[in-house]
């Protein structure tokens, strides 16, 4: 060890190099592991502190007595709680205002939330808990007060977190709960008080199908309103960002590949530069093994603080952007569980670093120890002479940069390392441009939903015809959604789009297979939900409604659907409404080609209807999608660090290579601009063929399989734009810039009489 | 006669600590134009450093430099570098081609960096030097004698006022140094500064001035 270290101390310079590399590496790795491990799995553990139950059902308010004598006959039941929730309160607190507040009267039992700070509502005090969301938008700690309707000021006793929906803004509506002792206290005693909330866990969770078909309305006399299970939640949720947060963790596996190719690349490197001290190792009488080990022990030394620190700063600088996510999302980010993760990353650098150690030494001790002695990369050396017979005369011509990019050619495999890391590095940040424009295309434009209606008018199906007659209005429907659960597996929620007739000139999501629905006895299936139920055109589809009346469809046609995660049927409505009276649902406003929105908006509202633009599929909340767009920047930035450190180390590697090359160079006149110029050759050789692959690498290979692996329901849009293609350009060339400015500066510190001492 | 290089008081140390020796010691020496200066001596006296501290390839610890009447200490690196581009022509024993440049482009590249017109020269420097016939030969593919031709050419191309030569023979046979010593004689010829550095007799027959470095000293 103290031997290893020596060596070390003998080459600061090349050891501060590759430790630099080493620790953006493990920066990126850092970044990316982090926000892929919290948002993977925020969810789960979220829903495990909060004691999340299996099942949370919503009903008409009713005595808990009533409730609790069906409840009780459910099978597979552990434990049931109970809650009141009482909507459009009034809630203010530090001259924040919202009157779409929901107070939940807790009754006694498990909770179904965790508490994040202070502690929980006690019977004996005017008290209550404020949701994280709440709490974070309202800057409301503990002790503070919150002001509600018809309870009057209350103290914050705690910060709750439930992770039956995502938080508020996201949702709109800020949630307290208070202790039914509080309110029986304050309104007077009732000894079987109403509620409307039953939240069921389950003995046996796995056997859920079988307590949701018991309590099927038809069985179970009760008709809920709303059946959530885990999974219904999970969709929920992820519908706000659910396609982001797979493309972000997606984007988290491809830098820490990148990383890991880059590593390697410059562990090979170091190997390879020092084949002349293996041949006199060598030729002292160390085996190969030993050179090897030796070999694998100086990288390490180097790599495990370097790679240490870097992951360690990656997790840091990327905590607070993604716990915010996670907030927003009702999910937790997970604190010291990370380490782990981040532990196993870093083993897995250390295994890049020592296998790249380890290969290349392992092959060189193969070589001949009179070729070791003479520089060892044989290969290189024979591509080399063939790549001057062919294009030397030409190149020179081309003067200093062509003279810069035969340096960097020169050696082939150190060149195609990096070429590869850069290309794959710049397909990443193709990617992660891509996921921004799909982001804002979902949040702004209906069409990547297959939307074609641009207005939606609040009314009655009647009111569809006097829309219709409006001037530039092409064609306008009522447009229904209908919850519901498929028959034969009520685990799985499905929601149903119905239109009185054609659904086509209104959305129309891209055909997947089979054809469109025609008649009122068939529906379309999105791709998501078909790939959950195996559904296949001509197959059957049952769903279960609310009311607990099944409807039997014929399956015409798969559609790649967006919306809901692909969990989506569209039907005809007649079907549907003799389920009940009404199904409601705003008019759907599609408006003739090369109308005005504006002007269309304006004479709806003559005519006495308020019509409100289509949005696209997630979130509409800026904060959130900043927060979004901050992770996006983490990553993209590592990724820059990482292309940065990969050309930074190419061009100093070939600068050394060719010290002397150089010191001739500046011995008959080459200025220092002159010398920028011959590295800046080398750079381009790196970053012109990498743009190309990497624009290759994100049409042909990562906007597909990424597309497929975020939404295998959907076509999403993940194409390279021109712009994205420019504005990836010219961060390759900054980089360039900036390594050559380095690498230039470096060069020229150097006598030119020591360049001159060296083997080219 | 103003000197073409003018060297007061060079003075290098090389190594550190108990390693450290001084290699120069207060070196004086003037070159005229148009004289061909020989330095000799044993291996380590610092005959190389000498040249190199004279080219502007290193920083003397103490001690003046001037060529053609400019003092290098203190100059920027871009002045250097235009200084040596356009008065100083520089021959090294190991020959130091580019290696993926042909002859004729080495030559080529070195024209780049010097006055305007250098470049029309190259052609007939490599027609005079004999050397057309391999002119478009990677080095890797030539003799040392035609290596070292080429480097010659290389440091006349920008025609400048004074040549160093680090045993520009050292590499060669007897009758290829013979050549490149024909080369340097004419240059010397042609009113241009000489300075070789040598082991070789044949080079101190055929020089001006022989100047022995021991201790550091010129003598």
């Amino acid at each position: 060890m103290r031997r290893a270290l020596q060596r070390l101390l003998g080459r600061r310079r090349q050891v501060l190099v590759a430790a630099t590399l080493i620790a953006a590496a493990g920066l990126a790795v850092g970044v990316a592991g982090s926000v892929g491990y919290s948002l993977a799995t925020g969810y789960d553990r979220a829903a495990q502190r909060s004691d999340q139950p299996d099942i949370l059902a919503r009903f008409a308010p009713r005595r808990r007595s009533e409730l609790r004598a069906r409840l009780d006959r459910l099978p597979n039941v552990e434990r049931i709680s109970y809650r009141l929730e009482v909507n459009r309160i009034g809630l203010g607190a530090g001259g924040r205002f919202s009157r779409r507040g929901a107070v939940h009267v807790v009754h006694p039992g498990r909770r179904g939330y965790a508490i994040v700070a202070g502690r929980d509502v006690r019977g004996d005090g005017a008290e209550a808990l404020v949701e994280r969301g709440v709490a974070r938008e309202w800057d409301l700690q503990p002790g503070d007060r919150i002001s509600v309707r018809q309870l009057g000021e209350l103290r914050v006793a705690g910060i709750a977190l439930s992770v039956d929906n995502v938080a508020f803004p996201l949702a709109s509506v800020p949630r307290i709960y208070v202790s039914e002792a509080m309110i029986q206290r304050r309104f007077g005693a009732d000894p079987d008080p109403d509620v409307n909330i039953a939240l069921v866990w389950l003995a046996d969770p796995a056997r859920l199908d079988v307590t949701l078909a018991a309590a099927r309305p038809a069985a179970f006399g009760l008709r809920t309103e709303q059946l959530l299970t885990g999974r219904g939640v999970r969709q929920a949720i992820d519908q706000a960002a659910g396609i982001v947060i797979a493309l972000l963790a997606i984007l988290a596996l491809v830098a820490c590949v990148c990383a890991g190719a880059m590593l390697a690349a410059a562990a090979s490197a170091e190997v390879r530069r020092r084949a002349p001290v293996l041949g006199v190792q060598r030729a002292l009488g160390a085996t190969r093994r030993r050179t090897v080990g030796e070999q694998v022990l100086d990288a390490l030394l180097v790599a495990v603080p370097a790679a240490a620190a870097g992951v360690a700063i990656g997790a840091l600088a990327a905590a607070a952007p993604t716990a915010a996510l996670l907030g927003y999302l009702n999910e937790l980010a997970p604190g010291a569980a990370l380490l782990w993760p981040l532990v196993a990353a870093f083993a897995a650098l250390m295994a890049v670093v020592a296998a790249g150690a380890a290969w290349p030494a392992w092959r060189l001790g193969r070589r001949p120890i009179a070729a070791l002695l003479r520089g060892g990369d044989l290969t290189a050396r024979s591509c080399v002479r063939r790549g001057r017979r062919r294009g030397a005369g030409r190149d020179a011509r081309g003067g200093l940069l062509a003279l810069g990019a035969h340096f960097a050619l020169a050696r082939r495999a150190r060149w195609l390392s990096c070429v590869c890391v850069l290309a794959v590095a710049a397909a990443a940040v193709l990617l992660v441009l891509a996921v921004a424009d799909l982001l804002v295309s979902l949040r702004d434009d209906p069409g990547t939903l297959g939307r074609r209606y641009a207005l939606t008018v609040p009314g009655e199906a009647a009111d569809a015809a006097a829309v219709q007659r409006i001037p530039g209005v092409a064609a306008a429907a009522q447009r229904s959604t209908v919850d519901a659960a498929d028959s034969f597996s009520l685990t799985e929620p499905l929601r149903v789009i119905a239109y009185p007739g054609d659904h086509v000139p209104f959305e129309a999501p891209p055909l997947a297979s089979g054809r469109r629905l025609r008649t009122e006895r068939e529906v379309e299936v999105g791709a998501g939900l078909a790939d959950a139920l195996g559904l296949r055109p001509g197959g059957q589809l049952a769903i279960q409604a609310a009311s607990g009346r099944e409807l039997r469809f014929r399956v015409a046609g798969i559609v790649r659907a967006l919306e809901n995660d692909g969990r989506v049927v569209y039907a005809r409505t007649a079907p549907l409404l003799r389920d009940g009276p009404s199904l409601g649902g705003p008019i759907a406003v599609r408006l003739e080609p090369g109308a005005a929105r504006g002007a269309v908006v304006r004479r709806l509202a003559r005519a006495g209807f308020a019509s409100r633009a289509t949005g696209g599929a997630t979130a509409r909340n800026q904060a959130f999608l900043a927060v979004l767009a901050t992770v996006l920047r983490n990553v993209a930035l590592a990724i820059g660090l990482v292309c940065l450190a990969a050309v930074v180390q190419t061009l100093t590697l070939t600068a050394r290579d060719r010290r002397r090359s150089l010191a001739v160079l500046r011995a008959t006149g080459a200025t220092p601009r002159a010398l920028a110029a011959v590295l800046a050759g080398a750079a381009a050789a790196l970053v012109v063929p990498a743009l190309a692959a990497g624009v290759a690498l994100q049409r042909l290979v990562l906007a597909p399989v990424v597309a497929g692996l975020a939404a295998d329901y959907a076509t999403l849009p993940l194409g390279v734009s021109a712009g994205d293609a420019l504005a990836v350009g010219g961060g390759l060339t900054l980089v360039g810039v900036i390594a050559v400015l380095v690498v230039t500066r470096s060069a020229l510190g150097e006598p030119i009489a020591a360049g001159l001492e060296h083997e080219d | 006669m103003t000197p073409l290089l003018r060297l007061r008081g060079l003075t290098k140390t090389v190594g550190s600590g108990r390693a450290a020796r001084r290699v120069l010691d207060r070196v004086d020496l003037d070159l005229q134009p148009g004289e061909l200066a020989a330095v000799v001596g044993p291996s380590g006296s610092g005959k190389s450093t000498l040249l190199q501290l004279a080219g502007g390839l290193d920083r003397a610890d103490a001690g003046e430099v001037t060529i053609a009447g400019q003092r290098l200490d203190g100059c920027s690196d871009t002045a250097l570098a235009r200084l040596r581009a356009r008065r100083l022509g520089f021959v090294f024993q190991a020959f130091h081609l580019v290696p993926e440049l042909s002859g004729e482009e080495n030559v080529r590249l070195a024209a780049r960096f010097g006055p305007p017109g250098a470049s029309r020269r190259v052609a007939a420097l490599v027609d005079a030097m004999a050397l057309r016939a391999v002119a478009d030969a990677l080095p890797a593919q030539l003799s040392g004698g035609e290596q070292q031709r080429f480097a010659v050419a290389r440091a006349l191309v920008n025609d400048p006022a004074l040549v160093l030569a680090d045993e520009p023979t050292g590499n060669l046979d007897a009758s290829s140094g013979a050549i490149v010593l024909d080369l340097l004689s004419a240059a010397a010829a042609a009113g241009r500064g000489v300075l070789v550095v040598t082991h070789d007799a044949a080079v101190t027959a055929r020089a001006d001035r022989v100047l022995a470095l021991q201790d550091g000293r010129l003598r």
